[in-house]
């Protein structure tokens, strides 16, 4: 009999863990984005994350809007931030050296953050829809809607963008930007151009991720720094520039996370999810920015 | 006949005295560019250099003399402190390089600069990049690059990084081609490549000069690169040195490696 329970219960975390793992993919894609193509560690990437959550509390409350459609809604409004923050800040920081575009990031953050704070306050904020405690039970197994619908809007989009990548001249080109900047530049690509639209995607995926996110966890303005962990471990444990390897590591994250839970306490979670974050640094000796190259 | 460069009268404004005033703003120019990374440490300081239509020019001199921060210059990868680079006689000195392409001008950088991670194919495509919403000139282009070097073709659904380095030259040489270029700077065609593909490489530029392209190369490998060359310059810590018609150096080919080895 006890075995049977840990045994349901141990699929239900793997099951768990897949779908959380989609949904952590997706908070760390624009992260990879911006390090491997642009060498930009945006240490502001999860305030980014966390006004996509209040986005969709806002379209909530005000237009009584689901969020399956504020996910839709905030791939433009992000785009746009991601464009805007691209044109007037990184731009002009990126050029002097990584500390100072780190630091002007990080100012960003504290930015993002006061605001959000004088805004919504530091209260904890749940969305709340009619399908919030909703589950589907399965031989025995029950899978909670809510985490259902967020890891399909992340899988959607990480097949669009994988696939914007991989198959259009667009992609090919942020591709080998990534590869070869000057390369790419003598080959008449606009770096500029493609590094704007690139932090519009990032940011964009940064926006989507923070709706899904609200969809299955409660948030606030200050709670963020979790995701850039989690973000910050998905991208070196999956590399810089591919996303399937990105993929692959956000699953195994949320494995991690979910059957960890099953097996220890609570507290301990935290513990081997931080734990595993000092080993893959270890490990990977050249640490986040290994993979820039020059040919000039 | 060759000149020192001490020869020519100071602040004459023309170009570089290689004997062909009148064609003087034709082909690709520098004309008194002073450059560097730092202003205490300018790599270049009043270099002028005239590469004449269809002709092959060489860029000769001992390591650390500048000849790769002209290339760089040239094509707007670094911008001159002060001097300027003239297309035709039309001044190109502030164009960045992503335009250069659209110039007819074409830059073959030195060492490895495919995209590992793209097939052959898609580097090529890369190179069609300005083609990029005409479909069909792009297929067209690629199809001629494609005509021209046949091994390209084998080849084009291999990852670029999995290629021997000679292939890779190949490839790098492909891409340029996929814009069919007439103004073509080369840097160090032969560093790092084995001594038969080096011969396939100066074969290549070869064809590239039988056809009329205006070519500015920069060369180690002075006995490869003179042998091509119509006009050669040479430069020495950055400052204009000799220069003259090929005739003028062969004789002095050895002297002149004997001199730089000093250095």
């Amino acid at each position: 009999m006890l075995t049977t329970i840990s045994l349901s219960l141990l699929v239900q975390a793997l099951i768990n863990g897949l779908l959380l793992g989609l949904v952590y993919t997706l908070i760390s894609l624009g992260l990879s984005l911006t390090l491997g193509i642009m060498g930009v560690v945006n240490v502001a990437h999860s305030t980014l994350i966390m006004l996509g959550s209040y986005l969709a509390l806002e379209l909530l409350q005000r237009l009584g809007l689901d969020p399956i459609i504020s996910a839709v809604i905030a791939v433009p409004v992000f785009f746009l931030i991601g464009v805007l923050l691209e044109r007037l800040l990184i731009s002009r920081v990126a050029r002097t050296s990584q500390t100072t575009g780190l630091l002007v990031l990080f100012g960003v953050l504290v930015v993002i953050e006061g605001a959000a704070i004088l805004r919504w306050t530091t209260d904890t904020q749940v969305l709340s829809v009619s399908y919030t405690n909703a589950s589907l039970t399965l031989a025995g197994i029950a899978i909670a809607v809510p985490r259902l619908i967020a890891a399909a809007i992340a899988l959607v989009l990480v097949w669009l963008l994988d696939t914007f990548l991989r198959s259009t001249l667009y992609g090919k080109a942020i591709r080998a930007m990534a590869q070869n900047r000057d390369a790419a530049r003598i080959s008449g690509i606009d770096t500029d151009r493609l590094s704007l639209l690139v932090f519009g995607l990032a940011t964009a995926t940064a926006g989507v991720g923070g709706v899904v996110l609200a969809m299955i966890f409660p948030f606030d303005p200050q709670d963020h720094y979790r995701w850039l962990a989690w973000a910050f471990l998905v991208v070196v444990i999956g590399g810089l520039g591919s996303i399937r390897n990105t993929l692959l590591a956000g699953l195994l994250i949320g494995l991690i996370e979910t059957v960890s839970s099953v097996l220890f306490p609570f507290q301990y979670v935290y513990f081997i999810v931080y734990l595993l974050l000092v080993v893959a640094l270890l490990v990977r000796g050249q640490g986040l920015a290994g993979s820039q190259s020059r040919a000039l | 006949m060759m000149r020192h460069a001490a020869d020519v009268p100071a602040g004459s404004g023309a170009p570089s005295p290689n004997g062909l005033a009148s064609n003087a703003n034709a082909g690709l120019s520098m004309r008194g560019v002073t450059a560097g990374y730092y202003s205490h440490d300018l790599v270049l300081n009043n270099v002028s250099l005239n590469a004449r239509p269809g002709k092959v020019t060489v860029l000769l001199g001992p390591n650390g003399s500048g000849k790769s921060t002209a290339l760089r210059v040239l094509y707007g990868l670094l911008r001159p402190r002060s001097g300027q680079i003239l297309l035709d006689g039309r001044e190109i000195t502030t164009v960045p390089p992503q335009r250069r392409l659209a110039l007819g001008m074409a830059l073959l950088p030195q060492g490895r600069s495919v995209f590992p991670e793209l097939t052959v194919q898609e580097n090529l495509e890369i190179g069609g990049w300005l083609l990029g919403r005409d479909r069909r000139r792009l297929a067209a282009a690629l199809e001629a690059v494609y005509a021209r070097y046949p091994l390209l073709k084998e080849w084009r659904q291999k990852q670029a990084g999995s290629l021997s380095g000679g292939q890779q030259r190949l490839v790098e040489i492909g891409r340029m081609m996929v814009a069919d270029p007439r103004v073509i700077l080369i840097d160090e065609p032969s560093v790092g490549l084995a001594p038969v593909i080096v011969d396939q490489v100066y074969e290549e530029i070869a064809r590239l000069k039988e056809e009329q392209r205006t070519i500015l190369l920069v060369d180690q490998n002075v006995r490869a690169a003179v042998a091509l060359a119509d006009y050669i310059y040479t430069l020495e810590y950055g400052r204009n040195n000799l220069e003259g018609e090929r005739g003028a150096f062969e004789d002095r080919l050895e002297a002149l490696i004997k001199s730089w080895l000093r250095f």
